[in-house]
């Protein structure tokens, strides 16, 4: 899952974006609105975490222009400003959900997974094709009921291509989507991680290559 | 609330005055009317007194003199009670908009200040009245709703930090590879985040304390307090490439020596803090025409013009500043105005066209009678 944090305060925004990587989240940080619309302009993200007061663009501003784009990213709204007012006002501009500082880190994770599944179509807590299941919000995928060791990376990798049901992804797309900025575009890291993801799901083989298209999960 | 009952009501007052007007000029009125008639009947017993008898002519005034008085009597007794109700409606009617006003001004408190007393077509005086309080609503209201601002914004500045001690804390927390490293470093985080509250703290304290107002003036020279701060200040100007140059002559006021302090600290810091790498920071102090004037100036990035006012304001930097590592909270401005407002003087930037800030702060100079130097 792709996540953009927009936070001006820096070491929330750092821990922020250490803790969402550690849960396998390919997560950009920006400290200010203007580069937070930069960020938007070229990159898909699945769920966009705002602080609301940002400095050059405030975050309401951020949040409309998301919601006209119509990109579908998830927007939510983390603010310290606390009354129901002020939520019913950030949740009136478009915001999917609205968490107030300070909070807790767990939930936020929890807000932010159940954004990414409201991804259209809808995708339920846990994915499964045949015998593999993955559950993204406790980082554990089984085959035939045996817990697979996945670096974060494959999970990714794995969660990405289970959540488009048979349909082929992109190398681009699976880097764009389980990678973050700072990847090169031009590695072999996407072919790499799917090659020892392979290795780990065993056989029979789950993940097919497609020709000149990229990947997609075999019929079970 | 209880009110005296002792005191003279107004509208008792004016009763009683229209009551007693109505009734002596009843009463003039009744005097006048029966005076002709008395005399009518005093005249008919002095022509019936001579050449007929004397007895018919004295039973006739005597008759008539009691009927006079009777009906007199009866028709002050109607005037009178018409008097006290005329004068009891008419003082109810004056009094009225009082009335109103009081209402009024009693419902309106700090949750609904907004409301307002809009005598529209009443007395030129009542409305006069009404609008003077509606003034005083738009005073409070106005100076509440800064104050509400104000607490609102420190409370956002303070609950951000707290947010990102709670996230340092639950994120080395769930670490599953946690290392001594890693959790020495999120230590040295929340220590950070920690001073930035304090910082934060002790700066709305000092806000709280220059608004309070001044309880000493004692001689300050301002050249003794700038020339301490930019000794304590060499070292973080020299960290951030800034070269501080003085010119100070004595320059004392009356004041409150540890706001002084306060003041010129954030203004050094701000002059220290918003410059460029290579840039340069100003101060100077002196004494001219009753005047102790301080002021500093300081490269820095353009300020746009338009800017300069709000910077006085709590929590207020420019969009640039508010991102970069140590930008403060934006209160070392208004902390300065409030300190200089609460001694009297007089403190005004400006941009300069180049980039950075001409501060100006004018002192009263000291009463030299009352300087006594300083220890």
């Amino acid at each position: 899952m792709r996540v953009l944090v927009v936070e001006d305060h820096r070491a929330l925004s750092a821990a922020i974006g250490t803790g969402l990587r550690r849960e396998g989240m390919a997560v950009d940080v920006v400290l200010d609105g203007d580069k937070a619309l930069e960020h938007l302009g070229v990159t898909r993200y699945d769920v966009v975490v705002l602080d609301r007061d940002l400095p050059r663009v405030h975050g309401d501003e951020v949040c409309r222009q998301i919601v006209a784009s119509g990109s579908g990213s998830r927007v939510l709204m983390l603010t310290a400003a606390s009354t129901v007012q002020e939520r019913v006002d950030g949740l009136g501009l478009g915001a999917d959900d609205y968490l107030p500082k300070p909070f807790d880190f767990a939930e936020l994770v929890a807000r932010i997974r159940a954004l990414g599944r409201r991804a259209a179509p809808a995708l339920p807590p846990t994915l499964e094709r045949g015998d593999l299941v993955l559950d993204p919000s406790r980082r554990v995928a089984l085959r035939s009921g045996q817990r697979l060791d996945l670096s974060p990376k494959e999970f990714a990798v794995l969660e990405c291509l289970l959540a488009s049901a048979g349909r082929v992804v992109s190398a681009e797309e699976l880097l764009e989507r389980a990678w973050d900025e700072a990847a090169d575009p031009f590695t072999t890291a996407v072919k790499s991680t799917v090659r020892r993801l392979r290795a780990k799901l065993g056989e029979p083989p789950v993940i097919d290559t497609v020709r000149e298209g990229g990947y997609r999960i075999g019929e079970p | 609330m209880t009110r005296p009952e002792s005191r003279p009501r107004l509208r008792a007052r004016l009763a009683l005055l229209y009551a007693s007007l109505f009734l002596c000029s009843g009463i003039a009125v009744l005097v006048l009317a029966d005076l002709p008639l008395v005399s009518f009947s005093s005249a008919a017993r002095a022509t019936g007194d001579g050449p007929k008898n004397g007895a018919g002519g004295h039973s006739l005034s005597t008759t008539n003199l009691p009927e006079v008085l009777l009906y007199s009597g009866i028709a002050l007794a109607v005037l009178a009670v018409l008097s006290v109700a005329a004068g009891w409606l008419v003082a109810d009617r004056a009094t009225r908009p009082l009335r109103v006003i009081t209402a009024a001004a009693r419902a309106i408190s700090a949750s609904n200040l907004d409301e307002r007393l809009s005598l529209g077509d009443s007395y030129e005086e009542f409305r006069e009245l009404g609008d003077t309080l509606d003034d005083l609503f738009a005073r409070l209201e106005a100076a509440f709703d800064s104050q509400r601002h104000f607490v609102a914004n420190a409370s956002h500045e303070l609950r951000s930090p707290l947010a990102a001690q709670r996230t340092v804390i639950q994120v080395a927390l769930a670490d599953p590879a946690a290392s001594a490293d890693s959790l020495r470093s999120a230590c040295n985080q929340l220590l950070e985040i920690g001073e930035e509250q304090e910082r934060l703290i002790d700066a709305l304290l000092t806000l709280a304390v220059s608004q309070r107002g001044l309880r000493k003036r004692e001689p300050v020279d301002l050249a003794g307090v700038a020339g301490r701060i930019m000794q304590s200040r060499s070292t973080a100007a020299a960290d951030r490439g800034v070269r501080v140059d003085a010119s100070l002559a004595p320059a004392i006021t009356a004041g409150d020596a540890n706001l002084v302090d306060c003041l010129v600290t954030n203004l050094v810091d701000n002059a220290i803090r918003h410059n460029l790498s290579g840039g340069r920071v100003q101060v100077a102090t002196g004494a001219a025409a009753g005047v102790a004037c301080l002021s500093i100036s300081n490269t820095g990035p353009v300020v746009p013009p338009g800017d300069v006012d709000r910077l006085f304001q709590p929590f207020q930097q420019l969009d640039d500043e508010r991102t970069s590592h140590d930008a403060g909270h934006g209160l070392g401005l208004a902390i300065a105005a409030s300190i200089a407002i609460a001694h009297g003087a007089a403190i005004a930037a400006q941009a300069r066209p180049e980039g950075g800030l001409d501060v100006t702060v004018r002192f009263r100079l000291a009463d030299p009678g009352s300087v006594s130097p300083e220890p």
